[in-house]
């Protein structure tokens, strides 16, 4: 395949980190591509992330995560300002039950304060607790409460660091799984794609669980990356309210237990199993998962949840880093972000579950530090645009907005998806900024996220891409790769069978 | 007012009618129809899809009529013959218009192509009818392909927008739609392996497992669940195994079953998430509104009808229980009284009763009792408090049953609660 594109840096992988990235790149006269496996941006480890921005509480022996997490919480409100993207600050709530973890969350509250989590409080008074959790569990008798804890929308993130670096320049390739990379003479790289070729002097592999195989292609098998599988639970938003902050357990002395949390949708997630699949593409749900831990552990902590409101369980695997020793790979806790040992002009960057909310602050350290120090030449763009405008929420408007908007067009005064009120307006705009499948569409948009699941949306969802994109419906798949929607038409089936047996006779 | 300044009034657009009936399936038209034959002024109809009908127009099997109109039609003849009559009446009628808001003020608030619209109602009557449970909510595992989808979708894609979703199916549950859908699918070419349903019993009507599932040799598997979806991409196969009477899956009797689609018949739920932001009190045993013997809600002036309140048998039943709500939405917006709050009684549903409509009851009015058993019994006896026995060579879950009581009996009742229950011999052990 021919050459499609030529660039200062090529970026590897449409996740969290790699849109930062680009973003960040963006800023700079520089001429930047990102290539991405899948048909759309944020179809992989990203999508699936529990959306909790941390508030940085500091781990043992992760110096990286640690640092980029306080850093990238403090970057996320005018982040998320400029991309309109939904962010709130909710607040935490770590909670234990007994004396034992009481003295865990004292060793995390001086943690916090040596590391400056702002705003931190240990609360020892139940009733303040209650006040504050109504619905928490009577058997709660302290929680460490950090003010900054988040929740945020990780595709909507992405999809707005995508939109806004693609408006600074930026050039996107779908579809682009990486094949090959030849290093040349020079140490730039022409890579291989499903689609044309990319000449680059840079590369970022921000590739995700594919990090590791995108490295062995210039000879580095420095590192392994395994998955750890979170399975959770998504309940209906008409109990809005049941939970205010991020409620959440401790997992031994670790902060990472299960929880139960808002989203910045109105519904209720809850989480989640600790598990390590073989394949790390393995998000298969098992019964054991929901049944034997997710739902019993989040009615440790809020036991009025209403478990028939459950709209959807999903499971998603985030990446572990392991390094390469005399004895094998080994685990560590941290994230992965260096020049490649096979060639410093490629950066490894490898994020784990706490990613989104170190995303921005890791997109600046390799592009203000790491290419600089490896020679690459930054010179701002004089007319960088940091803003994005996201796609009007028909549900969230007034109702002069609504009728000013179907006054320009009518399509946003046909209702397409029920449950979160998603009109045809808004499916056209989606398609317009660059959805091709279902589920480009439903991730921007919202159609299909409720209660019914797609069940009155998803006829209508696929007429109008099929109209849209000019492409059959039965082509149209729920997220590229063979994950066709529909597999006839009509009389299809009976037609070839009659044909079949009249070449019989 | 200085001069030169614009003054843009207001974009939403207002209305005021009588009765406003949200929902244009066989009780929304049953409604609009009833409501305009006993008087009322302006009858207002707001249907979401672009034509009238709701689900009728894509059952295009038969077996609606009987009771209404007394012989057997198809869904969508069913649907033109309450279309033709609404039309000759003159009811006003708006497609293409999602209601997105009531309010406790009976103000209706509706969105179309032609702007945002605020209808004030004397009366409402919601006929917004129910939709299917979908997979999230009974929590199968497995991955999380393309092709798992529920029966009505399955049958609105075939019928109406002409595509056949897969060649090897596997229907889980035992609805009537998925009955129904499993024979179409057949008919169209594709191979249902199975349908498997967790319960012992079927969960749809007998005429349909016997004209859907056994004349078409369909393999059934009762008392088995689903335990597992596979396929990364599009679906590849699900696993079965057999239950226990807790419903807990038997170690040991995996089956696993190639195809290439999962279609789901597990359960409609009345849609009332517009009744909710009204303030409407919601029946936790049905889904439906709380509603007393006319089926009017908590809330003075809004009515129900139809599978709004609960998921009925046949679309015929669907369309009369709207007629009672019309009319009582008609006199309410007439100013008459439509119940006897002076003698009120709190209907309960006692053993063996899933559910019972209505929840509330005059002494001084003659009522009629929908319910639905939990489980199937044989030689049963219902009854209605003390008032009243009702003898049955079997009850099933399926099958809705009802009890009409005249006013001499329910003067009877004593005191403010009324409980029904059911006993008799468990064929099927529970």
């Amino acid at each position: 395949m021919g050459l499609m594109d030529s660039v200062d840096v090529l970026v590897i992988g449409g996740g969290v980190a790699g849109a930062s990235i680009v973003r960040e790149l963006s800023r700079y006269e520089l001429e930047v591509a990102m290539v991405e496996k899948e048909a759309d941006v944020c179809f992989g480890v990203t999508k699936a992330t529990h959306a909790l921005i941390h508030s940085g509480i500091p781990g043992k022996g992760i110096p990286l995560e640690n640092r980029t997490l306080l850093l990238g919480n403090l970057k996320m409100d005018q982040l998320c300002k400029d991309l309109d993207v939904p962010f709130e600050r909710v607040g935490k709530l770590l909670v234990a039950f007994n004396s034992e973890e009481l003295e865990i969350l004292r060793m995390h509250e001086y943690n916090c304060r040596v590391g400056g989590v702002p705003g931190v409080e240990l609360i020892t008074d139940v009733n303040k607790i209650r006040e504050m959790e109504p619905n928490i569990s009577p058997k709660v008798i302290a929680a460490l409460y950090t003010p900054t804890t988040g929740i945020v929308s990780p595709w909507e993130l992405v999809f707005g660091l995508i939109e806004n670096a693609k408006k600074n320049g930026v050039r996107l390739y779908v579809n682009a799984e990486v094949k090959s990379i030849f290093v040349q003479q020079d140490g730039s790289f022409i890579v291989g794609t499903e689609v044309g070729d990319v000449k680059s002097r840079y590369i970022v592999n921000a590739a995700g669980f594919g990090a590791d195989s995108i490295a062995r292609l210039i000879g580095d098998d420095s590192f392994k990356v395994t998955a750890v599988r979170e399975q959770r639970i998504i309940i209906d938003k008409v109990y809005k309210g049941l939970v205010k902050h991020l409620v959440r357990a401790l997992n031994g002395l670790k902060t990472t237990g299960d929880f139960v949390a808002p989203t910045v949708y109105g519904d209720i997630m809850i989480g989640e199993t600790i598990e390590h699949p073989d394949d790390v593409y393995d998000v298969a749900t098992t019964r054991d998962g929901l049944e034997g831990r997710v739902i019993p552990r989040a009615k440790d902590l809020v036991p009025s949840l209403p478990v028939r409101g459950t709209i959807k369980p999903f499971a998603g695997n985030i990446p572990r880093v392991n390094l390469k020793t005399e004895g094998g790979y080994k685990l560590i806790g941290d994230y992965l972000v260096k020049p490649s040992l096979a060639s410093e002009k490629l950066i490894n960057v490898v994020l784990t579950g706490s990613g989104v909310g170190a995303a921005p602050a890791i997109a600046t350290y390799v592009v203000e530090e790491i290419l600089p120090s490896v020679g690459l030449e930054l010179k701002p763009k004089d007319r960088f645009d940091p803003k994005r405008e996201g796609i009007p929420r028909f549900a969230e408007l007034t109702d002069e907005e609504r009728a000013k908007l179907i006054e320009k067009d009518p399509r946003w005064g046909h209702v397409v998806c029920r449950c979160e009120m998603v009109t045809e307006g808004e499916i056209v705009e989606a398609i317009r900024r660059g959805a091709t499948t279902y589920d480009g569409v439903k991730f921007r948009t919202r159609t299909g996220m409720g209660r019914c699941q797609g069940g009155f949306d998803r006829p209508r969802v696929l007429r109008i891409l099929s109209r849209e994109l000019g492409i059959p419906v039965e082509k149209i798949t729920r997220k590229g790769d063979g994950s066709y929607e529909v597999l006839y038409r009509v009389k299809e089936l009976l037609l070839d069978a009659r044909r079949g047996s009249d070449s019989n006779v | 007012m200085q001069e030169g300044e614009v003054i843009v009034m207001s974009r939403v657009l207002t209305k005021s009618v009588d009765v406003v009936v949200l929902g244009g399936g066989p009780a929304g038209l049953g409604a609009a129809i009833r409501a305009k034959e006993v008087g009322s002024r302006s009858v207002l109809l707001v249907e979401r899809a672009e034509e009238l009908g709701g689900v009728l127009p894509q059952c295009i099997h038969n077996g609606f009529g009987l009771h209404y109109f007394k012989e057997e039609l198809t869904g969508p003849e069913y649907a033109w013959r309450l279309i033709k009559k609404l039309d000759k009446l003159g009811v006003e009628v708006l497609t293409h218009t999602m209601a997105i808001d009531i309010n406790a003020d009976k103000v209706v608030t509706v969105v179309n192509r032609d702007g945002v619209i605020k209808i004030k109602a004397r009366s409402v009557i919601l006929a917004m009818g129910c939709r299917e449970r979908a997979r999230g909510a009974i929590r199968i595992p497995g991955d999380r392909p393309a092709g798992v989808l529920t029966a009505g979708t399955v049958q609105r894609l075939i019928n109406i927008e002409g595509y056949l979703p897969g060649e090897r199916v596997v229907v889980v549950g035992s609805g009537d739609i998925g009955m129904i859908m499993a024979r179409r699918l057949v008919l169209e070419g594709a191979e249902v392996a199975a349908v498997v349903e967790i319960l012992p019993f079927i969960g749809g009507l007998i005429r349909n497992e016997v004209q859907c599932l056994r004349d078409f040799d369909i393999p059934t598997y009762t008392s088995h669940s689903t335990i597992f979806i596979h396929g990364r991409n599009r679906v590849k196969g699900v696993t079965i195994t057999e239950v226990d009477r807790k419903m807990n899956p038997i170690p040991g009797t995996e089956k696993y079953i190639e195809c290439d689609t999962v279609v789901l018949s597990v359960g409609l739920i009345p849609e009332n998430e517009l009744s909710r932001q009204a303030g409407v009190e919601i029946d936790p045993s049905t889904g439906g509104p709380v509603v007393d013997e006319v089926f009017q809600t908590n809330i003075p002036g809004i009515f129900a009808g139809g599978n709004v309140v609960h998921v009925h048998d046949l679309a015929d039943y669907v369309t009369e229980s709207a007629e009672i709500a019309a009319e009582n939405a008609v006199k309410f917006a007439q100013g008459q009284q439509v119940v006897d709050d002076t003698t009120r009684v709190f209907v309960e549903a006692g053993e063996n009763i899933r559910y019972v409509i209505p929840r509330y009851v005059s002494k001084s009015r003659p009522a009629s009792f929908y319910m639905r058993v939990s489980w199937p019994l044989e030689r049963a006896v219902i009854k209605i408090g003390d008032i009243v026995k009702r003898r049955f060579p079997f009850v099933r879950p399926s099958e809705q049953v009802r009890i009409d009581v005249p006013v001499e009996k329910m003067k009877k009742i004593e005191g403010e609660r009324l409980v029904i229950s059911c006993e008799g011999t468990e064929v099927i052990p529970r």
